[in-house]
């Protein structure tokens, strides 16, 4: 992108400047604010990331003791029992809740495992029949296997919501992330260019009027001395045609005189006769 | 000293016995089994059981294996030996023979009848029926489409699960009956080895009903009505409310002494295999007397033992948990 | 936040298992399974015979069901539909891969976890760079 693109399209005006300077400060307080709910959620993507591995190893273990469980209840209650379990399944006892939990404002859901009272007791004593499965043989077994199992599920219900949690934060902190990037790499510098645009353009305005000004000022200025020259030729004539009048000289005659007196005047005295002059000069006009 | 069956025992069933007994070599020594605990992996297992009599059935299975494929193929031989007998036997010991799989058909009639009280499909659950169970009319129980209307019971999981355990009691009865009527030493060694069945089963439906809503007169109701515990030990198993008062009540027995001497108090999970042993060790027994059918009884039932272990240690092998390798498996020889 | 699927909050959901049998039989001896009137189940036991399809037909469903908040799936499983695996991307139902006892746990397979790895190292190495 060349720099022209990278400015937004308006008017340059001192009002677009204001409302640009009041985009560029939302702007940077927003990058501020997305920027730390960057890093919250940075911090909290770390801490799942750390229990994610944990609850991984662990969750091996609970694997690994809930089929061994099973292999025991096997043993001693016989192969048929996978059979009789499988057959008599109906109705789900152990259930999870999902709720949400809000982080930085990104909603993260959480499981929490439980037992079903009410399906155990719609689909008749599908909780208590497995305590009686085996009952001549491996009851204990199987019990022992059930529970194992049910520590395995809470072992894999917080590795479940510790993983939604893990997949939701990814995307936000990726989403955020690339506001944060947006405001930072583009929104903002297409404001900042285009409030330097608005000021040069602004700039190069006033220019302009100070050159014009300049000029018309210098315009005045030059026909002031025009006048001013026009108004002393004009007092000088006056005065000779004076001269002439009082002398009878002609007009010519009676300016060459004036112009000899002073000159005598100029050449043997300094400061006074300027003064002389100026009085001189007052007198003419006065005329 | 027993009768005269050693006059005529090898008349009908000499054959068979010298067939059970050749059979009985082929179970697993203890140096099998120690081989077998150095395994690596499943087919470390598979080519040490190949060179077992377990050879033929585990060959050709391709590599993958799983524990069930082990335990399944290790079933198929016992069976395939079973019906060799049976094919073989004459009265009464074809009865005896089928006396002893009906244990897993009442296992395979209460798995039917969940499964059709659950609306399972019939041909699936066929398929999970354990194979020495089989009878040819078992597919018509569950033809009837309602249990409840079948039975006009109201049938949940735990009525089946005492309905299993009464026709278990109802089974053993029989069976004790049956031994006692051929006499001899059959009846003998038989009665023995049912009785022990029975009071273990006692204590572990005990054991296992304990904090369950099974009454005492449910639980009661369950004890098969013979073996070394009847009648006296069942009035006070019937209202022990813990494992060690289970205990109490055992020890009075002396057989029963040395079982519950190997577990520590408020522990309850290694008496199975402390039962386990016993069995074993009394089955074994059996083979030390001839002209009986004890024999084939205690062959089925050491069979089934062996592949328990070996069902225990696929699982331990493949689980990687070798160091839990001894806890459970209980040697034959 | 906008594309983002809003997580429904729900009072009482399934957990959903695809897996060898024994593991399913373990889940459901804990109370998992469910059974509804239409004979639709909450989980589905792969042996040899079951087909790719099957399972990849099972995860969908399960996915799409709005009852399930947690698909559990045996890694072996996940492994003969990766594919699938790896393009889900909604936060609820969960996906979570499990161990199965035959195979022993591979993270390098488990989606979420190489992402885990990844998003460490490159932490690190951004964290580096700043």
């Amino acid at each position: 992108m060349s720099g022209q693109t990278q400015r937004l399209n308006v008017v340059p005006t001192v009002t677009m400047l204001g409302v640009m300077k009041a985009r560029l400060i939302g702007a940077t307080r927003g990058h501020a604010l997305l920027k730390k709910k960057s890093d919250a959620l940075t911090v909290q993507f770390r801490a799942i990331l750390k229990k994610i591995v944990e609850a991984k190893t662990s969750m091996g273990d609970a694997m690994r003791n809930s089929s061994f469980s099973l292999a025991e209840a096997k043993y001693v209650a016989g192969d048929g029992v996978r059979h009789v379990v499988l057959q008599s399944v109906r109705s789900a006892s152990l259930r999870v809740r999902s709720h949400q939990e809000n982080v930085a404002g990104v909603k993260l859901p959480k499981f929490t495992h439980f037992v079903d009272p009410a399906a155990g007791s719609a689909a008749g004593p599908s909780n208590a029949s497995p305590s009686l499965t085996g009952l001549a043989r491996g009851g204990q077994q199987v019990a022992a296997c059930r529970a194992a199992h049910v520590k395995a599920i809470e072992v894999l219900v917080e590795l479940a919501s510790l993983q939604t949690s893990f997949l939701t934060l990814d995307e936000a902190i990726k989403t955020t992330n690339r506001r944060v990037n947006a405001l930072e790499n583009v929104v903002k510098p297409r404001l900042e260019n285009t409030i330097s645009y608005i000021k040069g353009e602004l700039d190069e305005l006033e220019r302009e009027d100070f050159f014009r000004l300049k000029k018309i000022q210098g315009y005045k200025k030059r026909e002031i001395e025009r006048q001013m020259i026009a108004a002393k030729q004009f007092a000088e004539e006056q005065l000779a045609e004076e001269v002439a009048l009082k002398r009878g000289i002609s007009v010519g005659a009676a300016t060459n005189m004036l112009v000899a007196v002073v000159e005598t005047i100029s050449c043997d005295a300094g400061a006074p006769e300027s003064h002389l002059f100026i009085e001189w000069r007052r007198f003419c006009f006065r005329q | 000293m027993y009768g005269w069956e050693m006059l005529s025992f090898n008349i009908h069933d000499g054959f068979l016995e010298a067939i059970v007994r050749g059979n009985r070599s082929g179970l697993l020594t203890a140096a099998d089994y120690n081989n077998l605990c150095q395994c690596e992996n499943l087919d470390d297992v598979k080519m040490h059981l190949t060179a077992t009599e377990y050879g033929p059935y585990l060959q050709n299975e391709p590599s993958p294996l799983h524990t069930t494929t082990i335990v399944e193929k290790c079933t198929l031989k016992l069976v395939d030996e079973y019906k060799h007998m049976i094919c073989q036997a004459t009265e009464p010991l074809s009865t005896f023979l089928q006396y002893i799989t009906y244990g897993h058909m009442i296992d395979n009639v209460v798995l039917i009848v969940t499964g059709t009280l659950h609306e399972r499909d019939v041909n699936e659950l066929l398929e999970k029926c354990h194979p020495l169970g089989m009878f040819d009319s078992i597919a018509s129980l569950a033809v009837a489409q309602n249990m409840r209307e079948l039975y006009r019971l109201d049938l949940d999981d735990m009525n089946i699960e005492i309905m299993r355990n009464t026709l278990y009691k109802a089974y053993l009865e029989d069976f004790y009956k049956f031994c006692q009527k051929l006499g001899g030493a059959t009846a003998e060694i038989m009665c023995d080895l049912l009785s022990f069945e029975a009071d273990r089963r006692a204590v572990n439906i005990t054991i296992n009903s304990i904090g369950t809503e099974l009454t005492r007169d449910d639980r009661r109701k369950l004890y098969s009505n013979f073996g070394l515990l009847y009648p006296y030990g069942h009035e006070e198993l019937a209202i022990c409310e813990d494992v060690d008062q289970v205990r109490g009540v055992m020890e009075k027995y002396p057989p029963y002494q040395s079982i519950f001497a190997k577990i520590s108090y408020g522990e309850s999970q290694m008496l199975d295999k402390a039962f386990y042993e016993e069995e074993v060790r009394r089955l074994c027994l059996s083979f030390e007397q001839q002209f009986h059918y004890a024999v084939f009884f205690a062959y089925i039932r050491l069979r089934e033992q062996e592949i328990r272990n070996l069902m225990w240690i696929s699982e331990c092998v493949a689980q990687n948990q070798k160091n839990r390798v001894h806890d459970s498996v209980v040697f034959i020889f | 936040m906008a594309g983002r699927p809003s997580i429904p909050t729900n009072s009482s959901a399934l957990i959903a298992i695809i897996a060898d049998e024994d593991t399913v039989t373990g889940f459901l001896l804990a109370g998992v399974g469910n059974v509804d009137i239409r004979k639709k189940t909450n989980y589905l036991i792969v042996d040899n015979k079951t087909t790719v399809k099957q399972i990849e037909d099972a995860f969908k469903e399960f996915t799409a069901r709005e009852d399930i908040a947690i698909v559990l799936i045996s890694q072996y499983v996940a492994n003969m539909i990766r594919f699938l695996v790896d393009s889900y991307n909604k936060p609820v139902p969960a996906i979570l891969e499990i161990p199965s006892k035959d195979h022993p746990y591979d993270p390098a397979h488990d989606s979420v976890l190489s992402r885990v790895k990844y998003l460490f190292s490159s932490e690190s190495v951004a964290s580096d760079r700043r």
